[in-house]
């Protein structure tokens, strides 16, 4: 096989690719199924959004977690063969959309095409008239334009060619290039940008920057680790329920700092009621208790500060409110080792009747907190990875257990004092940029608009012709629709009611003028 | 009047309406079967009626509460069946003048109704606080409104398949000696022969023609679709401000989307040579059933973050 030959069949099988997917089947099917391999996504658990979930399937079936990992199940949206998915209805929209593209600007410019044998048409009438026909097209020519067609007269003919509705066309266009630029806006938003998670204790201030999330942030694929250093200095958190429990409303109230520590703005942060600054936001996420906790050691302080305490899992049946809070203070420069587990009941009453009556009362505000506790004393492990908030006892041993109420201390001996200064709340705010964001705003409102001409709108070609007969002239109308047929019959009759009744005004105008 | 009255207002009201709906349906497949001009009248009577008791039962749900009544699946279905009546009653009776596809939407609504107040069921009471939110009324009012449009054009595209079906056959069958002279279209099911010849009319000859139906499906589907993509708009814009992401893969996102491929596809595949007609119906069902997924499973059965409007 020579050279030209391998080259030419080589752009034939391009040719051939390029053919097929510029034919609406593939775009179709390839639509429909990227909407099967959402399907998928919504049945299987997906990471980030069910990951409890999805490390219970690796537990119980661990065969079926690897296949369904190894196809990239758990990742739909992420996965390989979506990407692919996708990325074939992007070139197929690309072909689909660039030649009729092309062809709607070919035909905006150019001027409606004459057209010959009118009487052969799906539409056609014939108006006869007292006027020469050079007059009669005139007259024609303004009842067209007066009904928004675009009308061009070829030269030398006493005939017209219009049409009307190229908007359908154009929108159809809007409609899919806006779906490729929502597609850009969604991956180069996402891509660039971040969300993470901020735990903040009230009277502390945060600071936007990579170390702040504790691995609680996803970052882009090509974000540039240009985080903001904006600051959230949060006064106070509050939560208000109503009588029955029910969450009424969540406020963190804080102040913007920039990286300075400016003052930016004070800001009331709720849930729909996200902050901005510098193109990051803040929403309100979650909220917990944080009990602030000294630790002394032969008098010397060796912990103070406020401690995050964790919502405990609520058996079923039970409201989360129901349930103490939990938390761990690790005390690692003692020798041996100290940890010393916290079970925080904001509200105490809530402890009392889960005592008296077996059943705790939700707890919604904090009422003379209490927390129980039970210290270990021997090796930490803290060589291991483990949570902030989890203490492994494996190696340790129990060297007493409690309760201690607000403001009071508890000495357990080894010179150690531990006190509970008071009990604050944290707030969690979602934190994220995603510059993308408007773009997709703006893509998917020309979608809208594009939307509604395209499935509304129709294509309408009109001709006229005038040709003398006798002392007279005969006009004769033809057209059709490409869409919405039976629409276009009466719009047509119509036209033709006003095209005969300015016609013939316009030949008694003329009868009235040679009379006089 | 207190909220309780009204409570017990909006009860009794959807009580009504369910009543009359079940009796219009009735009506409405006894015109089917033996085309009584009298039934039919009664049937619509019925249904506007039950309609009326519908909107005091929404009105009435939404007084108690003291907000707008989309803030969980019993008011939403109870505004879908509203809407689905409303506009089978304007549409496929007012404008199109079709006599026939009334059962069929009672049924669904119907159906939706009891589902309603079999399972979904919850006093008229306050929202949590991420759904207090203006784009709770425009999200949510623009989904009902798309998905009772949309619910429309997926039952009578099944009425379609069942006529174009039976048109198909009728095509291919000859026409029996002795019924010759007959309009086969014209007589009442009973009088049809029964075991071992095709049938091609049982159902069939009493519907619309399969071109009416088929343009009577995408006329209601193309005017749902532009609503449910606004819809998912505003609901991507609410998600942002509430959950600090405009779209999150969550479950109910997912199907909202699917659907609004599938019915994209439709639109898409009435324009493409060989799918148009059967094909493209096809679609469309897939399609219906896909919204009920959307509306139903995904909050039933699949945990997200609309679980909350359960």
């Amino acid at each position: 096989m020579s050279p030209t030959t391998s080259v030419s069949s080589i752009r034939r099988s391009v040719a051939l690719v390029w053919r097929s997917l510029r034919s609406m089947r593939t775009a179709l099917v390839l639509l429909l199924l990227v909407g099967l391999g959402a399907v998928v996504g919504s049945l299987v658990p997906q990471v980030g959004v069910a990951d409890a979930r999805i490390a219970q399937i690796f537990r119980d079936h661990p065969l079926r977690a690897r296949i369904y990992d190894q196809l990239g199940l758990f990742d739909v949206y992420g996965s390989w063969w979506f990407t692919i998915l996708y990325s074939l209805l992007l070139v197929s929209l690309v072909a689909c959309i660039l030649p009729r593209t092309r062809a709607l600007v070919r035909n905006l410019l150019a001027r409606p095409a004459p057209a010959r044998d009118l009487a052969s048409m799906r539409h056609y009438a014939e108006v006869a008239v007292g006027i020469p026909p050079d007059r009669a097209i005139a007259h024609a020519r303004r009842v067209l334009r007066r009904k928004r067609f675009r009308v061009s007269r070829p030269n030398g003919a006493t005939a017209l060619a219009a049409d009307k509705g190229l908007a359908r066309e154009a929108g159809s266009l809007v409609f899919h290039w806006a779906f490729l630029l929502l597609l850009v806006g969604v991956v180069w938003g996402k891509g660039t940008g971040f969300s993470g998670q901020a735990v903040i204790v009230e009277g502390e201030t945060w600071t936007e920057a990579h170390a702040s999330y504790d691995g609680q942030i996803r970052e882009g694929r090509f974000f540039g680790e240009d985080h903001s250093g904006v600051q959230v200095h949060v006064e106070d958190f509050q939560a208000t329920y109503r009588p029955t429990g029910q969450p009424a409303d969540f406020v963190t109230r804080a102040t913007l700092l920039d990286e300075q520590g400016g003052v930016l703005q004070p800001v009331e942060i709720r849930v729909n009621h996200p902050a901005e600054a510098d193109g990051v936001r803040f929403y309100q996420f979650g909220y917990g208790w944080a009990p602030v906790i000294r630790v002394e050691h032969d008098g010397e302080p060796i912990f103070d500060g406020p401690v995050v305490c964790q919502q405990g899992d609520a058996p079923e049946g039970v409201s989360p409110l129901q349930v103490p809070w939990r938390c761990v203070v690790k005390l690692p420069s003692l020798r041996p080792q100290i940890g010393i587990r916290f079970e925080l009941w904001p509200d105490s009453r809530g402890l009392l009747s889960l005592l008296e009556t077996g059943r705790a009362m939700p707890m919604l505000v904090a009422y003379a907190p209490v927390m129980t506790w039970e210290a270990y004393e021997g090796d930490l492990r803290a060589e291991l990875v483990q949570s902030v908030s989890a203490l492994d006892t494996s190696a340790m041993r129990k060297i007493g257990s409690g309760a201690l109420g607000a403001g009071e201390t508890v000495d357990l001996g080894r010179g150690v004092r531990v006190s509970f200064r008071e009990l604050r709340q944290y707030t969690v705010l979602t934190v994220a940029r995603d510059r993308g964001m408007w773009i997709v705003l703006v893509a998917a409102i020309l979608i809208l608009l594009g939307l509604l001409p395209a499935l509304y709108g129709s294509r309408r070609r009109v001709w006229v012709s005038a040709e003398a007969e006798g002392p007279g002239t005969v006009v004769k109308v033809g057209g059709f629709a490409l869409q919405r047929g039976s629409r276009f019959e009466e719009e047509f009759s119509r036209l033709v009611r006003d095209l005969g009744a300015v016609l013939r005004e316009g030949s008694r105008d003329a009868r009235e003028r040679v009379g006089a | 009047m207190s909220g309780g009255t009204w409570a017990r207002i909006s009860t009794d009201a959807f009580t009504v309406a369910f009543f009359a709906y079940l009796a219009a349906m009735v009506a409405a497949f006894h015109h089917l079967a033996f085309r009584r001009r009298v039934v039919w009248a009664v049937s619509v009577a019925l249904t506007a009626g039950g309609l009326a008791a519908h909107l005091v039962s929404v009105v009435a749900r939404g007084l108690a509460a003291g907000r707008v009544p989309l803030g969980n699946m019993y008011e939403y279905s109870l505004v879908l069946s509203l809407l689905v009546v409303a506009a089978y009653l304007v549409v496929v009776e007012g404008l199109a003048r079709i006599r026939t596809l009334g059962g069929f939407v009672l049924a669904f609504a119907v159906l939706t109704m009891a589902v309603a107040a079999l399972f979904l069921e919850v006093g008229p009471g306050p929202l949590v606080p991420a759904l207090n939110s203006y784009w709770r009324q425009v999200h949510v009012g623009s989904m009902i409104v798309s998905s009772s449009l949309l619910a429309l054009g997926g039952i009578v595209t099944m009425l379609y398949l069942v006529k174009e079906r039976s048109e198909r056959r009728r095509a291919a069958s000859p026409r029996p000696i002795l019924g010759g002279a007959v309009d086969l279209e014209a007589l009442p099911p009973h009088f049809e022969a029964s075991a071992g010849e095709p049938v091609p009319t049982r159902w069939g000859g009493v519907l619309p023609s399969a071109a009416v139906l088929d343009r009577l499906a995408y006329r209601l589907i193309a005017f749902g679709f532009p609503i449910w993509t606004f819809g998912i708009i505003t609901g991507a814009i609410w998600a942002e401000s509430a959950w600090g992401r405009y779209w999150g893969w969550d479950p109910k996102e997912t199907w909202s989307f699917v659907t609004w491929v599938i019915f994209a596809g439709y639109l898409h595949a009435r324009a493409t040579s060989g799918w148009a007609g059967r094909r493209a119906a096809v679609i469309a069902l897939v399609g219906f059933v896909s919204l009920l997924i959307t509306y139903y499973a995904v909050n039933l059965w699949i945990v997200g973050l609309h679980s909350y409007a359960t």
